[in-house]
């Protein structure tokens, strides 16, 4: 059993580098800095809820590090790091409130907030302008739009994923 | 049937509060102050590279600000400041063009670049400019 979720745990890492890269290579629509619509996040949160956190975190922090090696924003391992970190902690905290896997979207709302938040709090630490915060709202906007979307991409797969274990079982 | 209702209930409740949320960021976002003045300030690592009164350049020209191998290129015009060119693969620091006023720093965040006008706020900050320029 241990054997077979490090394998899916090292097939979702890998999928999460794919998404992470792809959409790195799409430009942003808003000038902004810290947006974007965090699709490798759906990766996480499945691993979440289908493994568990700790699988969770190991795939978080294989993503991050290899993702800014292979993207070449060495620069922004920082912002990812503890944004990602924020986030996968508030998903634990909100799962155990929103058992329910359909409310994955809700959950993922909050994440991606405290991703955004993690994200500021870095930049206002790393350049001392306590002017950035004004961008605090926009991205607090982005971060729930976002994170709905993803978290209900989340919740498509997850129940997909389970309907479909549980009839390879029963065959 | 009736569990399904105040599933239903709980997810229209969650939409609403989340609605709110975007609202309410949206109107701080908008009518936050937008102060400005002549002189702006560059900022890498946090640390006051550059002191600039708009109103006195007479010619435009290029600052060039480089850290660990990658490189910011900033214009400086009379009355106006913008980032040019940047190296950083997203480059939102030249999509956000001129800098507008003191709410909307303009930003680079692999490189920690901060073009931002000077405030009532960061006099104390221009005095150890002034020393060590």
């Amino acid at each position: 059993m241990k054997t077979k979720k490090i394998t899916i745990c090292a097939i979702l890492a890998a999928l999460a580098l794919i998404i992470f890269v792809l959409e790195s290579l799409i430009p942003s629509l808003i000038p902004v800095p810290g947006i974007k619509l965090g699709l490798a996040n759906v990766v996480t949160l499945f691993a979440l809820y289908y493994l568990g956190p700790a699988y969770a975190a190991l795939i978080l922090v294989t993503r991050v590090v290899l993702g800014c090696l292979l993207t070449g924003q060495t620069a922004a391992f920082l912002y990812s790091l503890v944004g990602g970190a924020l986030a996968l902690l508030t998903a634990m905290l909100m799962k155990k409130i929103f058992k329910d896997s359909r409310k994955m979207w809700i959950v993922s709302v909050f994440s991606a907030a405290a991703h955004n938040l993690g994200q500021m709090a870095v930049a206002l630490f790393l350049t001392g302008t306590w002017e950035l915060i004004w961008y605090l709202p926009l991205l607090m906007v982005s971060g729930i739009i976002t994170g709905a979307l993803t978290g209900i991409l989340a919740g498509l797969v997850f129940n997909r994923v389970k309907k479909a274990v549980n009839i390879e079982k029963n065959r | 049937m009736k569990e399904n209702s105040s599933f239903k209930n709980k997810t229209f409740f969650w939409v609403l509060v989340f609605a709110a949320a975007v609202v309410i960021c949206l109107c701080i976002y908008f009518l936050r102050p937008k102060e400005r003045s002549d002189v702006a300030l560059i900022y890498q690592d946090g640390e006051l590279l550059y002191t600039i009164d708009l109103n006195k350049v007479t010619e435009d020209y290029e600052i060039l600000l480089e850290r660990e191998g990658s490189g910011n290129k900033v214009l400086v015009s009379k009355n106006s400041i913008c980032m040019k060119d940047a190296d950083c693969p997203d480059g939102v620091c030249v999509d956000h063009g001129e800098l507008k006023d003191n709410s909307s720093p303009i930003v680079c965040l692999p490189n920690r670049v901060v073009i931002k006008f000077q405030t009532s706020g960061d006099e104390d900050v221009d005095v150890i400019a002034g020393k060590a320029q």
